[in-house]
């Protein structure tokens, strides 16, 4: 018969597996009626390569399993301990996708304040410098300790003695 | 595999071993029975299912709960029992003659077998497949998932699932044929 190919590729998968869909096995099963290879094939194919599977048993599972898995768990909390568990919650803390624009302007505040320091130490310094220079125009009275340490002849107090 | 309750799986995930074991009970028959099938050989198997409860304890912390923990743990099972199947590549143990051979009658499957016998003629026509082919027939014959259930468990599609079944029911036919035609000689 022509189509015996087709339904013995049904045969071998889907229709034991019941998987075929009604139209399908009602094609097949009219098919088997008229048939004798096709049934020859179904009964060989149940016989041999799907009863073997049907018939075994499921195998208790040994208990030494449960108890090797208990210890491997345990020595894991074990060996983990306190510090694992804060090292967890510190990469928990930095990879927190909320903290992360907190994170960034903390740093731009960080690095804004410290320009912003660097400027006022830079006008400090200048008027530390102005101020010694005013000093030093008001000559050796207003910078006594100044005065006993610088000889007099600098190119300054020259110009102004 | 049994069900198990939502609030079980939650305080497992949060590191609870005493609902951890309960999660084990639920599964472990499924779990070791799939390695056992699919490595073939029971220390292996023992092996594999250590491995998959490790794996399901550290990874139910990102276990998403909207999706079905059975699904989740065939495949990690699946995968699992695949691989070291693939990479642990063992010598037969058992002749495939013994499941039809010598002393083997032709209608085998009609007579009453003793246990031992036809565990051994599980292992030798298992033997014959591939793991790919051997964890279909493990998930559909032995655990009676369904096409789509399979598909998912092994992430393939359910064309391949169906050729993969095909196939290895083909080969046990010609295994047959073969060892009775040199049986008849
Ligand atoms: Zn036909």
């Amino acid at each position: 018969m022509k189509k015996c190919g087709h339904f013995k590729d049904l045969i071998l998968a889907d229709y034991i597996d019941g998987e075929l869909d009604k139209n399908s096995t009602r094609g097949l099963e009219s098919h088997l009626l008229d048939c004798s290879d096709c049934r020859a094939f179904l009964k060989e194919v149940k016989d041999n390569a799907a009863r073997p599977w049907k018939q075994t048993p499921r195998q208790p599972v040994p208990e030494e399993l449960w108890g090797a898995i208990k210890q491997r768990i345990e020595h894991e909390n074990e060996t983990a301990g306190p510090f694992a568990d804060f090292m967890d919650k510190l990469k928990g803390f930095i990879v927190f996708p909320r903290m992360v624009p907190v994170f960034a302007s903390l740093m731009l505040m960080f690095f804004a304040g410290s320009i912003a320091l660097n400027t006022i130490q830079v006008q400090q310094t200048q008027a530390k410098d102005q101020g010694e220079y005013l000093v030093s125009l008001l000559g050796p009275a207003a910078s006594s300790v100044q005065a006993e340490d610088n000889d007099l002849g600098t190119p300054i107090e020259h110009y102004f003695l | 595999m049994e069900d198990i309750a939502k609030d079980t799986l939650i305080r497992a995930s949060q590191g609870d071993v005493q609902a951890f074991e309960e999660v084990y009970k639920a599964s472990s028959s499924f779990v070791y029975n799939v390695a056992l099938r699919v490595v073939n050989n029971r220390e292996d198997a023992l092996e594999v299912a250590q491995e998959v409860f490790m794996i399901i304890y550290h990874k139910l912390k990102t276990f998403r709960f909207e999706s079905s923990f059975k699904t989740w743990a065939y495949r990690i099972t699946a995968n699992h029992a695949i691989n070291f199947a693939k990479k642990h590549s063992r010598a037969k143990t058992v002749p495939y003659e013994d499941a039809f051979g010598e002393g083997a009658v032709a209608n085998e499957f009609e007579a009453k077998i003793d246990q031992e016998h036809h565990s051994r003629l599980v292992e030798s026509l298992l033997a014959e497949l591939n793991p790919d082919q051997r964890a279909c027939v493990v998930l559909r014959d032995i655990q009676g998932l369904s096409y789509e259930e399979i598909a998912r468990a092994l992430n393939i599609n359910i064309n391949t699932v169906r050729s993969r079944l095909k196939r290895s029911r083909e080969k046990l036919l010609s295994l047959k044929k073969t060892i009775q035609e040199a049986g008849r000689s």
